[in-house]
């Protein structure tokens, strides 16, 4: 059973597009009943409004969002009694914003920091109306991923690895975690369907925290 | 997230071998221990499943089965 209170909660900001300010929000340690009900009732409608604007545009499938079909719920609970495994949500203006899970017990591949411990992060997404790459809309909120490589970051330094955090990216997000983000790429990766691989070091997380918000 | 503090009784050997751990892979007693149980508890459920746990060395092209209790 999905819990309903996440374990932790901490005051973030994430810059509103319309509103052409930064916005009080949260990071939830821990994504519960209430991100999972914003992600069915909110998320997967709008989603499927902007793949019909695609496809009435002719938009080719492989430009659209080539994470439409995860499931949320099924992936919370495959992981919700193990100790591996933890997640986070970004809520703002009472609505979940974007949600990310990760591992912990994978093992960095950089050279100088090969075989030691890193946060993986296994699943990242912002919610459809805060993604520029949809139908054109610009994103409501920027910020999203940022703010959760951010919290993968902070949780490798709370779990002793540095600021060890590594991924498989998505070919959409590519340049984000390359540009945005900093992190080291380490090429495709034949053993995780060519996915990019990327890896942040202990040097690249402290500019990475440094640059704070990166809306 | 709230934590719990026990007492753990080991060795001077097991001692020994979570210290060169904990050297080799720059990490505290704490988290060291964590990460095992995690692990643990990962491979717990695999096995549970019906799934066999193995090494390979693809170089060599030798697999050995772990057994696990």
């Amino acid at each position: 059973m999905t819990a309903t209170q996440p374990s932790e909660i901490r005051a973030i900001e994430l810059y509103d597009n319309a509103g052409k300010d930064f916005v009080e929000a949260q990071r939830w340690h821990g994504v519960v009943d209430k991100n999972l009900a914003d992600w069915e009732a909110e998320w997967m409608p709008e989603l499927q409004r902007r793949l019909k604007l695609l496809n009435q545009q002719n938009v080719e499938r492989r430009f659209w969002p080539q994470s439409r079909h995860w499931d949320w719920r099924a992936k919370l609970k495959d992981i919700e009694k193990r100790l591996a495994n933890q997640s986070f949500a970004l809520v703002c203006n009472g609505m979940t914003q974007a949600m990310m899970t990760v591992d912990t017990t994978k093992r960095a591949r950089l050279e100088g920091q090969q075989t030691q411990h890193l946060v993986y992060v296994d699943y990242l997404e912002a919610a459809p109306w805060n993604r520029g790459d949809i139908a054109g809309d610009p994103p409501r909120y920027r910020g999203c991923g940022t703010e959760l490589i951010l919290a993968a970051v902070e949780l490798s330094i709370t779990e002793g690895f540095k600021g060890r955090v590594g991924l498989h990216s998505l070919p959409q997000a590519n340049r984000f975690y390359a540009n945005r983000c900093g992190m080291t790429d380490l090429g495709q990766d034949k053993t995780y369907e060519n996915l990019r691989y990327f890896e942040i070091t202990l040097e690249q997380a402290q500019v990475f925290i440094g640059k704070g918000k990166g809306a | 997230m709230p934590k719990k503090t026990m007492t753990l009784n080991l060795t001077e050997a097991e001692m020994a071998v979570l210290e060169e751990l904990c050297e080799k892979k720059d990490l505290s007693k704490t988290v060291l221990l964590r990460q095992a149980l995690r692990l643990y508890q990962q491979v717990d459920e695999r096995l549970s499943r019906g799934d066999t746990l193995f090494f390979e060395d693809q170089s060599k092209r030798e697999k050995a089965e772990i057994m696990m209790l």
